[in-house]
């Protein structure tokens, strides 16, 4: 009884040593490929941060707004070092998870291929947000001056009013790409937007009658009226 | 001297301009939808080559961008004036008349640069151009724009006008004070329209790589004047009268018209930015031709709508004039916004730091240039507004003495513009 006892607590014993010899190999690696990834963001990261640095990224990002945008949140970092950071801990992610897949556990190596299955998806998402918030703010810029360029009133307002459509829009696109609450969020946007739309439309035909008509008959009766210019600019 | 490419001449121009040969002359008229007006243009030039140059071989080009109105057929059935009436001297070779559609990017531009090809062709010696919607013109523009080239040797004849106190704002304002300080040369109207040139200038035109670009569109006149001084051309100017012509569609947008009209010079200031930081103060131009006073045509100004965008914009464009404009320039710019439309100045040192300014952010890309450029619209109307409220009771002389003053601002602040156009940042 005694000896049969032993005899399995010597085979569990040895089994467990054998398994821990399997996995002391696997453990190095995953650490030195963890290390590696320290290694590779810290590098990339400052190669990245230099050229755009060298580039000029920062000055495009402040004529673009985005300073501005960062400076409200109360981020005063230069744009060219967030990138940077980004570009550190994706990297450093992709090798942690590398580092998880060489220790061989069965339900790691799931979560580790879903990762690296997602990880498109969150670079398309951040690049379609970032598109859309530089595409807002050159829109609304150009209505803001199109609008107070031609006279019309509340130019701000109109500005506003599409960067948050554009805005809006993108971050839909987002979360599409995310698969997060896809049918929701579809959901969500076409009744946020048609709202947005029917109630543009409704405030400009009834509470913007008066304006709209205003505006039509002083359009239309430029050419008559004898207040207007007729210098010649060039 | 190297070859021009010249394939961009259709083969049909190419026979046209084979079956003349050589020509002395060649008059160049770019055409949109002109039928109106370029009529009476066909029949000043012909009296023009025939009274004072009836012993050279002419040729009349116009280079049509497509009109749907007619124009070309007004051009070919444009009858030559009565000799018994107009000319002094009969003709001794007929002119010859080709009309031609213009291939490239739709705009004066291409126009004039089949102009320049057909030149090279024809081995003209002196060229002209002249705007088809031109309503003052008469033959002796003709004798103005070409007799320096051919007999003084000069290369770019620029026109001179007199205008209305209040007509040609972006010109006085801007175009002409900028130029003149940045080249250091005093063309008075540097996008005149209407200019004459040597055949060797015309060849110098077409070495450039520019057909594809604005300059192909719409910037052509201060291109035009900008080459030729930077490329050390004999430069002069006509004095032409008045500046009459076709009443511009009224859809055309101001906001628009300034953006290409200073986005024109500040890329040509890219160009040449060697060259112009180095010079300082400016040299008079050569005239010819005999300058009198002329009618002008009433001209109607709202100086209360002016204001009112002016004061609009200052109100609701802050985050985009600050980022054009340096501290100090945007400081001053939102006071004069609080005055009220009596007291209603611009000074000049500080439209000068505007314009200066603006040069100095569109270098640096502030912020997207198309917007940057509309940006400048409501400063111009208000520093157009100050104008005409300072020149209300002023004759022609005060008129001109105040854009003298203007010029000299631009000339004594220079070194801020060089300054700017190096350092991003505001100056200490």
């Amino acid at each position: 009884m005694t000896t049969r006892f032993s005899d399995r607590l010597l085979d569990s014993l040895a089994s467990f040593f054998e398994a821990l010899l399997r996995f002391l190999p696997a453990l190095a690696a995953a650490m030195l490929i963890f290390f590696l990834g320290l290694l590779a963001g810290w590098v990339l990261r400052r190669v990245v941060t230099h050229f755009l640095r060298v580039t000029r990224f920062d000055r495009a990002c402040d004529g673009a707004g985005l300073l501005q945008l960062l400076a409200r949140a109360d981020i005063r970092t230069p744009p060219s070092v967030l990138v940077g950071r980004g570009v550190f801990w994706l990297v450093f992610a992709s090798f942690t998870m590398a580092a998880m897949a060489a220790l061989q556990v069965s339900f790691i190596d799931q979560l580790v291929a879903e990762f690296f299955l997602y990880v498109p998806r969150v670079l398309s998402a951040l690049l379609v947000v970032l598109a859309g918030f530089l595409l807002g703010g050159f829109l609304a810029r150009a209505a803001l001056l199109t609008a107070a360029n031609a006279g019309l009133p509340s130019p701000r307002l109109l500005a506003l009013v599409v960067k948050l459509l554009v805005s809006v829009i993108a971050l839909a696109m987002a979360l599409e790409q995310l698969r997060i609450a896809t049918s929701i969020v579809l959901a969500a946007f076409i009744i946020a937007f048609g709202s947005v739309m029917l109630g543009l439309a409704l405030a400009f035909g009834l509470g913007g009658r008066e304006v709209a008509r205003r505006l039509l008959e002083r359009h239309l009766e430029q050419p008559q009226n004898q207040d207007s210019d007729n210098l010649s600019h060039l | 001297m190297t070859n021009a490419d010249l394939s961009f001449l259709s083969d049909k121009l190419r026979d046209q301009l084979g079956e003349v040969g050589q020509a002395d002359i060649l008059v160049g008229i770019p055409s949109y939808n002109n039928a109106r007006t370029i009529g009476h243009v066909v029949q000043a030039v012909q009296a023009g080559l025939a009274r004072h140059f009836p012993h050279q071989r002419a040729v009349l080009l116009n280079s049509d961008g497509g009109s749907t109105d007619g124009t070309p057929q007004v051009v070919q059935e444009a009858s030559a004036p009565s000799q018994d009436t107009i000319l002094a001297r009969h003709p001794l070779r007929a002119v010859h008349r080709i009309v031609t559609p213009y291939h490239g990017l739709p705009g004066k531009g291409s126009a004039l640069r089949t102009v320049f090809g057909a030149a090279v062709v024809l081995s003209a010696k002196a060229c002209a151009v002249v705007d088809a919607d031109l309503r003052s013109i008469t033959p002796e523009w003709i004798e103005l724009l070409l007799q320096p080239v051919l007999a003084n040797g000069f290369d770019f004849i620029a026109p001179l006008y007199h205008r209305h106190k209040y007509d040609g704002t972006i010109t006085n304002s801007i175009v002409y004070p900028l130029t003149r300080a940045l080249y250091g040369v005093r063309v008075r109207q540097p996008i005149g329209g209407d200019f004459g040139f040597s055949g060797r200038l015309a060849h110098h035109y077409l070495q450039h790589d520019v057909w594809f670009s604005d300059v192909a569109r719409f910037g052509i006149d201060i291109w035009m004047t900008t080459t030729a001084i930077t490329g050390g051309f004999r430069i002069g100017q006509a004095f032409l009268g008045a500046k009459i012509h076709d009443a511009k569609d009224p859809s055309v947008d101001l906001s628009a018209m300034l953006a290409q009209v200073t986005g024109s010079v500040f890329s040509l200031m890219e160009e040449h930015a060697a060259r112009w930081a180095t010079v300082r103060e400016s040299k008079p131009v050569p005239v010819f031709g005999f300058e009198y006073a002329v009618g002008l045509e009433p001209v109607r100004v709202n100086v209360g709508r002016m204001l009112e965008r002016f004061r609009g914009a200052v109100r609701e464009l802050e985050e985009i004039l600050s980022l054009a404009l340096a501290k100090d320039t945007w400081h001053a710019v939102r006071q004069l916004a609080a005055r009220g439309d009596d007291h209603f100045t611009y000074p000049p040192e500080l439209w000068v730091r505007t314009v200066y300014d603006f040069a100095a952010a569109h270098h640096h890309r502030a912020l997207h240039r198309d917007l940057l450029l509309r940006a400048l619209t409501p400063l111009y109307l208000g520093r157009t507004a100050a104008f005409v409220i300072q020149m209300e009771h002023a004759d022609a002389a005060e008129v001109e003495a105040a854009l003298e003053e203007l010029c000299l601002a631009f000339e004594r602040d220079k070194p801020y513009l060089v300054h700017r156009w190096k350092n991003r940042e505001d100056p200490p």
